[in-house]
């Protein structure tokens, strides 16, 4: 046997902490961090090429610690390897352009996706890969751990200790990485306080505080307003209900963030009950709180929801409906992206969301040209995962629908619910998604797709509904997608034979196959169509933010 | 708190919402609606195809006869889908035709459904000569004993000259999504400045025109909620009681009266919100979230 290796050290991560923390102990640093002093602080803990996390989601952002850190100056800190979820504002690009970060590791750019993609053409930054979240989540703990974490929490208390409140997101996935592999932990809080409401992360997880001059941004991501909900909406709801989630008994769910879908949660307390539906589909959810889900709650159509993050002005509905939502001793909800994702991946029998592009294989994308925004979580949920193993009613029935009666595994049912036409007339149905171009472009290793083809089993259009579980071929696949893509050039070109004998086999279904009259599908069906309502369905507990109220 | 309002919010047809001859059917008693000048007869504007718009075959006013709670009514509806209601040669023609109608007819009412801004711009003079003769004729049918309602709860509220003639009629009734008032926001901000009014201020357009503000402030008879089954429950509740006095000067007196004192009264306010305040509600604030019931009751408990 070997001797063990003289010059080897075991503990480098640990004694790199530990020099970083001198460094920082030096300087008069102690726990807390005066609020004007964080940018000497992020210098002297934070080294050149350092990989460093910044918390941020769609939802909660670390702002105060990413505009500190982009002040900082890049003499002393460059070529920083960032690992964040969403590059959301502007001060993480930044970081960029102004030479202190090289490299990005990410899930979803939203917003900055365009200034990204100059980015990258003037190879000011390498990407090293787009993830969904619970791979960047995975490699955390595999080969992307951080050095340092900049987080985001409600408060602290003297101790150190943090209280996320309802929008805890990342929070844990990422200092469990940290704190755990030798890194520093870094918090931005709203406020401290003598007694926190509950303890979400221990202190001594936690190295730095400070409390940050303006409470952290939160974006109210998943309010959709009944009001903008249209008739074709409506029409596209009601054959979802009848033609999807009735026909396989859809139990447990995720849904996108749509008008499409915000449509299907405003008529489970009217089409769908009526339908008998009420108990038997939507009971279980793995959802962030919807404001247009609190009819279908209100009405007893819902039983339980885990949530990957909050929503602004939902916090004290939440908290009076804990049968439902996940809360803590305190009342207020927890919410956990990772173990979210996880449960909408695994444990969920269907995902629907919409989608800008969909491609003759049923290949789906959001990608645009000039812009990298990657898909956050919805390639997890809207994929059916081949580890799966347990069993339900509409999983092996999904699943015997594709492989037949002896099929030795079931499907989840990923449904895109899309019009053939989106804004400005774009047609949605394509021959090629832009993702290749932007693959080209970008010198990517793959197309950006979001939903593969083969993980799809229904679209929905205005113009009905295609089971591509059904289809035995290529062919009939590219006919059944053809046959529900209306009045585009894709559509206009199918082979109107072949569509009505798909139509015959049950492949492809309008409205009236379903038995459902178009004539009743009107904005009427709504449970409600304000954000007025959803607040007096709430009995008050809703408070919308400013930019959703009319009065 | 509000009453419990789960099984009224799932079950409401929107009356804001509906077109005009959805609301029509969904007002008057079921299948006793008879239109004056249907698609097939009547004509659209001949001014709009000279400057190449598209018409609409009834000119966006509905008028007919029909059964309202088992009472014969005559009734005019506005289509505020179409040219928001503006109200042009033709549309103001049929609205005089019907209102004649009544003084030779006598139904128990008229019931006129504002969801009009007014003029039709394009038509000029001649569409405010149209103007001008609908509030003659609704005086002239209410001179003859016949009262006309107005019902104001459309996407357009009722502005401009629709405006006047509303409150020319015997009485309205208003949901608190019904606007109503003389000069639009959009006109305000426009000729007066933004600081005068911001027409994007959808919560301060409503607080000053809106349902409830014109309910508290007694301009309208009934506030109901936007349904159009309580539009048609409250209308039969009007008409039941419902005369149509010989006109006098002594209730205009009177009327102007109290429109003189109500104006120094609440000189100076620029939003219903200090009004409600100097009227004596408590909380101000909670007005816009009370549900119809709630804001009839506080209504109630104010002091004279």
């Amino acid at each position: 046997m070997n001797a063990p290796n003289p010059i080897r050290a075991w503990d480098s991560r640990r004694q790199g902490r530990q020099r970083r923390l001198e460094r920082a102990a030096s300087l008069g640093f102690e726990r807390r961090i005066a609020t004007p002093r964080i940018k000497e602080l992020l210098e002297a803990v934070i080294e050149p090429r350092d990989r460093v996390c910044l918390e941020g989601n769609n939802q909660k952002q670390a702002d105060f610690l990413s505009e500190a850190l982009a002040d900082c100056n890049p003499e002393r800190l460059h070529d920083l390897h960032m690992v964040q979820s969403v590059l959301a504002l502007a001060s993480h690009v930044d970081l960029f352009e102004r030479g202190i970060a090289s490299k990005l590791d990410f899930s979803f750019s939203g917003p900055q996706g365009g200034r990204l993609a100059r980015l990258v053409q003037d190879r000011q930054i390498e990407i090293g890969a787009i993830h969904t979240y619970l791979e960047l989540f995975g490699r955390y703990f595999v080969d992307l751990t951080p050095n340092v974490c900049l987080i985001a929490a409600q408060a602290v208390d003297a101790a150190g200790n943090l209280y996320t409140g309802p929008n805890t997101e990342d929070t844990p996935a990422i200092v469990e990485a940290t704190a755990f592999k030798g890194g520093i932990v870094i918090a931005q809080v709203n406020e401290l306080v003598d007694k926190l409401p509950r303890v979400d992360v221990p202190a001594d997880w936690v190295d730095f505080y400070v409390v940050a001059p303006r409470p952290n941004y939160i974006e109210p991501l998943f309010t959709r307003d009944p009001a903008q909900i249209t008739d074709v909406q409506v029409l596209m709801a009601m054959m979802a209900l009848k033609g999807i989630y009735a026909e396989y008994g859809v139990k447990r769910l995720n849904h996108g963030i749509g008008f499409d879908t915000a449509a299907i949660e405003l008529l489970l307390p009217t089409y769908a009950t009526e339908l008998g539906l009420k108990g038997k589909i939507c009971t279980h959810w793995a959802l962030n709180p919807h404001p247009t889900l609190i009819p279908a709650i209100e009405s007893g159509c819902v039983e339980s929801i885990h949530s990957f993050g909050s929503e602004v002005g939902m916090e004290n509905y939440i908290a009076a409906r804990s049968d439902i939502f996940f809360t803590g001793a305190d009342g207020s909800m927890r919410s956990n992206r990772a173990f979210s994702q996880t449960a909408g991946l695994y444990a969920c029998d269907m995902f629907i969301g919409s989608t800008l592009q969909i491609d003759l294989a049923g290949n789906s994308s959001t990608a645009t040209l000039g812009r990298i925004t990657g898909f956050g979580g919805a390639p997890n949920m809207g994929s059916d995962p081949h580890g799966r193993r347990h069993a339900s009613p509409a999983w092996l029935k999904a699943g015997r629908e594709a492989g037949g009666p002896d099929a030795i595994r079931g499907r989840k049912l990923v449904v895109q619910m899309v019009e053939t036409f989106r804004e400005h007339m774009a047609p949605v149905f394509v021959e090629e998604l832009d993702a290749w171009k932007l693959k080209e472009s970008m010198g990517m290793d793959l197309p950006p797709i979001m939903i593969y083809g083969d993980d799809v089993t229904h679209i929905v259009t205005e113009e009905g509904i295609a089971n591509l579980l059904l289809c035995r071929t290529p062919e009939e696949r590219e006919q059944a997608i053809r046959g529900v893509a209306g009045f585009t050039p894709v559509g206009m070109a199918r082979d109107r034979k072949m569509v009505e004998q798909l139509r015959q086999r049950g492949i492809i279904r309008r409205a009236e196959d379903l038995g459902i009259d178009p004539r009743r599908a009107n904005r009427d069906l709504l449970a409600a169509r304000s954000v007025k309502d959803l607040v007096r369905w709430s009995g008050g507990l809703y408070a919308p933010p400013t930019r959703f109220r009319n009065w | 708190m509000n009453a419990p309002v789960h099984t009224q919010l799932a079950l409401r047809h929107s009356y804001f919402e509906a077109s005009a001859r959805s609301r029509v059917a969904q007002l008057l008693d079921a299948g006793s609606f008879r239109e004056f000048l249907p698609p097939e007869v009547s004509q659209p504007s001949p001014h709009l195809a000279v400057l190449g718009i598209p018409g609409a075959f009834d000119d966006g006013v509905i008028v007919g006869s029909g059964q309202l709670g088992g009472k014969p009514v005559l009734l005019i509806a506005q289509e505020g889908q179409f040219m928001g209601g503006a109200v042009g040669e033709i549309h103001g023609a049929k609205i005089v035709g019907l209102l004649r109608r009544a003084i030779v007819e006598r139904p128990a009412a008229v019931v006129f459904m504002v969801d009009s801004g007014g003029v039709r711009l394009h038509e000029a003079n001649a569409g405010l000569i149209a103007i001008s003769e609908i509030m003659r004729a609704v005086l002239d049918t209410r001179a003859a004993g016949v009262p006309v309602i107005a019902l104001v709860g459309g996407s357009c509220g009722a502005f401009g000259g629709m405006g006047i003639v509303s409150r020319l009629c015997s009485a309205i009734v208003m949901s608190e999504e019904g606007r109503l008032a003389l000069s639009g926001p959009e006109v305000i901000e426009t000729v007066a400045g933004v600081e005068e009014f911001d027409s994007k201020d959808r919560a301060l357009v409503w607080r000053v025109t809106g349902g409830k503000h014109r309910y508290l402030t007694g301009d309208c008879a009934e506030l109901v909620e936007d349904d159009a089954a309580s539009f048609r429950q409250s209308t039969i509740d009007l008409l039941a009681g419902l005369t149509e006095p010989a006109p006098g000067s002594s209730a205009l007196r009177t009327e102007q009266k109290r429109l003189t004192q109500r104006r120094e009264r609440f000189a100076g306010m620029r939003d219903g919100l200090e009004v409600w305040a100097a009227m004596g509600m408590a909380r101000p604030a909670e007005v816009s979230l009370m549900d119809r019931d709630s804001l009839v009751a506080a209504k109630k408990g104010l002091p004279a």
